[in-house]
């Protein structure tokens, strides 16, 4: 894919992945399974904690977007359209790189995670905000006659409401996180598909590695449909 | 119907982009570190005898095609690298594979197809490339797969570090450091049998691995001594700490078992070694960075797998 | 609807909402010149380093890069497209054995990273012989991949469209293709428009993966010229622009072609 010697000559003349003297049993992919195991865990890792900063961040840029401040609500735009407009992996490797050029220099993964929830955070604004309109106009209108301030009624009467509608979306947009985290592969995290991609490496068995992580992948989006759809059937609101 | 208008206008505004991009010029500013052009080199370049294009064989095909089709990389300074101002590939693989297209049509005409290091066997085998420059390591077990002529070049890893960078030495004192390597490269395997409780960080490219390492990412950079070489002298603030510490032959990968075209191109890589014209090609890309002659060549066929 | 949860601003407000913006626009141009001085100290700003893509050979790669991820995001669209709307209408089909197959493909492929795709068909086809040009060992992974979704967006519109539409079409003596062809998917397609038009701008991003099989694309494009001239961070700067302005004009236009339908599609929903 890449520059330069390809790496299986080497493992090819008799050298393994493990100290001398330790051979691997003769079904060898089961022997990377710790290794794949360990990719799972920092691709779970990954998810969790990018989504659950793009949610934060989501609501704040929703909430910039339906301001009372044109400023703010032009700040809400301009951080929807860049983030929406730039592949991802620009972003990763902009940021990895970029980011210590002018001070700012963090542990990598950190790095990845932040960077995966300010660029899912644009895709969960927009699910949220079109939340926001899909609330009828009445109940915005309601919540101000009884007095309630602007941030009062958008955390008690709107956003409430908004976050039943947008469960299936945001279902989605944790899917596509899973999904985007593999590609903290391309800039040196070892995570699921790093992993994989690794053993391949050594293994060149490419259909059992890479269709057993493409699994694993489907199994984390099939749990995080189950657990969207159980709240979305809890929870909606029948109009 | 939206959709196409949407993409028909793009595709208007694209087409005009690349007219304009068709009539610009060439003229290509000076950039350390790269190859030079190889005009000159290839001037010199022999032409087989009319009667070494055996009739109905590869070579033959070739000739008829006009073409010589070479798996290579865009991306590797010094052996294979494109040069985006005249849209040529320059290095010591391109020109080799350039020298080859000539000896056999007469004219160094080739085609460059990307390839990965997964995928040339299978690019071979199909016909797809005729033949491949791009550091290739011979191995008896690719031997079954593909034919290997050559070796053409040795090259080996080393270590890069930050200038000043104390306690690295050799392999094994990567042991419990941070090192850096290029994804898919043979580095990864070679850090972990000499340096097994090295962590390895692994990036995409030569580019993303020297940035990583100056922001200290890593304290250690392992990358074939080449490429090693002339980061270290586009960048005074990397050195280089070790000495090659793993042999790795490159040959020009044919197709397995055809042994009418090995023949022919061992017999075109002694007679542009015997002519200086091997020479010449390493002066000009690897020879750039790494001073003092041009160095002995590897002995055709001293490899097991070639 | 957001203007009904505030009041107009008053005096008061206004001159609080000068202040705070004028505040908040010093704050951050002073953070923008700390982190524009950290750079030049850096010497990332040294004229030497972007006097490069001052010079039209460059802009040339990149443009010849950005005309291939074009005809990648083009082709990638259309063969994802109708696939997608094969596997819409399978999955609304009558015919278990259409559905079956069709909801399978969708549930699957859409929790399946795009990366992974890629890597199949680059590292595991060859091996078994199938070995794609390169340019479509980035369209087949990405067509693939935004089928699952394209077909979900086609899913929603049909449904979107009133029961009584088909049952009317059925009714003046239409068969029950005919209106869906006729009366259902003209519907469906205005009102999807948005999101067709949003998942082509992902898609014209996912053809970054180029990056990953070497097929000369924008990004990858970029990274030859890095491996040229050792200025990555620049050109990475600049390839981030390049995909701004060409997907920030897309959105724009699309919005603009989008505002006459979707308003007639409004207001024939409202009568």
């Amino acid at each position: 894919m890449s520059l330069l010697p390809d790496a299986t000559s080497l493992l090819l003349d008799g050298m393994s992945l493990l100290p001398d003297g330790v051979s691997l049993p003769s079904d060898g992919l089961l022997a990377y399974l710790p290794d794949l195991g360990q990719g799972l865990l920092v691709t779970l890792q990954l998810t969790a904690a990018s989504f659950l900063g793009a949610a934060v961040l989501g609501v704040l840029v929703t909430a910039l977007r339906v301001a009372p401040v044109r400023v703010l609500r032009a700040l809400g735009t301009a951080y929807v359209e860049t983030f929406q407009n730039l592949p991802l992996l620009v972003l990763l490797v902009l940021a990895i790189f970029g980011l210590p050029e002018i001070g700012i220099q963090g542990d990598i993964k950190l790095t990845v995670i932040v960077v995966i929830a300010v660029y899912e955070a644009a895709y969960i604004g927009e699910a949220l905000r079109s939340g926001v309109n899909a609330v009828s106009k009445g109940q915005g209108e309601a919540a101000r006659a009884i007095g309630l301030t602007f941030t009062q009624s958008m955390r008690h009467v709107i956003l409430p409401q908004a976050l039943r509608t947008v469960i299936q979306p945001l279902g989605n947009i944790f899917i596509a996180t899973t999904m985007n985290t593999a590609l903290a592969a391309a800039v040196s995290v070892v995570d699921l598909t790093g992993a994989a991609n690794r053993v391949n490496l050594v293994e060149a068995q490419p259909i059992p590695i890479f269709v057993g992580a493409g699994a694993a992948y489907a199994l984390i989006a099939a749990a995080a449909g189950f657990v969207t759809g159980r709240l979305e059937r809890r929870l909606v609101i029948l109009r | 119907m939206l959709m196409k208008k949407m993409v028909a206008a793009v595709a208007v505004a694209v087409s005009a982009m690349s007219a304009l991009a068709a009539c610009g010029d060439a003229s290509s500013p000076a950039v350390p570190g790269a190859a030079k052009p190889s005009d000159d080199v290839l001037a010199q370049a022999p032409v087989a005898a009319a009667a070494d294009i055996l009739p109905g064989s590869t070579m033959e095909k070739i000739k008829q095609r006009g073409e010589l089709i070479v798996g290579g990389s865009l991306d590797a300074p010094l052996l294979s690298q494109q040069n985006p101002a005249t849209g040529q590939v320059e290095g010591f693989d391109a020109d080799l594979g350039k020298a080859l297209a000539k000896y056999i049509i007469g004219e160094p005409k080739v085609k460059i197809v990307n390839s990965a290091s997964e995928t040339r066997e299978a690019l071979l085998s199909n016909g797809t490339v005729d033949v491949v420059f791009q550091t290739y390591t011979i191995t008896k077990e690719r031997a079954d797969q593909v034919a290997f002529a050559g070796p053409y070049y040795t090259s080996g890893l080393t270590i890069a570090v930050k200038k000043g960078t104390t306690g690295i030495t050799k392999p094994e004192d990567l042991n419990g450091k941070k090192v850096l390597a290029g994804a898919n490269t043979p580095a990864i395997p070679a850090i972990k049998k000499l340096a097994p409780q090295a962590e390895i960080l692994t990036f995409g490219s030569d580019p993303e691995c020297l940035q990583a390492l100056k922001q200290d990412r890593g304290v250690a950079y392992v990358q074939d001594e080449t490429l090693l070489i002339a980061d270290a002298k586009k960048d005074p603030s990397i050195e280089i700490v070790t000495k090659p510490f793993t042999v790795d032959p490159y040959g020009i990968g044919l197709k397995h078992g055809d042994d009418q075209m090995k023949a022919f191109t061992n017999a075109w890589l002694k007679k542009i070694q015997d002519t200086g014209v091997w020479q010449k090609v390493w002066k000009n890309s690897i020879g750039t960075v790494v001073t003092g002659d041009a160095p002995q060549p590897p002995q055709i066929g001293s490899v097991p797998g070639s | 609807m957001s203007t009904t949860l505030f009041d107009e601003p008053g005096p008061r407000a206004r001159r609080h909402i000068r202040v705070a913006t004028v505040a908040g626009t010093l704050a951050a141009i002073a953070l923008a010149v700390l982190a524009v001085r950290q750079f030049a100290a850096n010497g990332q700003l040294d004229a030497a380093r972007w006097q490069p893509y001052a010079t039209w050979p460059m802009w040339r790669y990149l443009l010849t890069g950005l005309w291939s991820t074009a005809l990648a995001a083009v082709v990638s669209a259309a063969l994802a497209m109708a696939f997608g709307l094969v596997l819409a209408l399978g999955r609304l089909s009558h015919q278990a054995w259409l559905r079956r197959p069709a909801a399978a493909y969708v549930e699957v492929v859409r929790t399946i990273p795009a990366l992974l795709l890629v890597y199949v068909v680059l590292f595991a086809l060859p091996r078994y012989g199938l070995d794609l040009p390169l340019f479509w060992k980035l369209v087949v992974p990405l067509s693939v991949s935004n089928a699952a979704a394209f077909a979900e967006i086609f899913r929603a519109g049909i449904n979107s469209v009133e029961r009584g539409q088909t049952e009317a079409g059925l009714a003046v003596g239409l068969t029950r293709g005919q209106a869906m062809r006729l009366v259902v998917l003209p519907q469906a397609a205005r009102r999807v428009l948005p999101s067709i038009v949003s998942q082509s701008v992902g898609l014209l991003k996912d053809t970054s993966l180029g990056f990953v099989v070497s097929y000369a694309e924008l990004l990858y494009s970029g990274k030859v010229l890095a491996a040229y001239n050792g200025l990555l961070i620049q050109t990475y700067v600049v390839v981030a622009l390049i995909y701004l302005v060409v997907n920030a004009s897309l959105s724009k236009l699309a919005r603009v072609l989008e505002s006459r339908p979707a308003l007639y599609a409004r207001r024939s929903a409202r009568a």
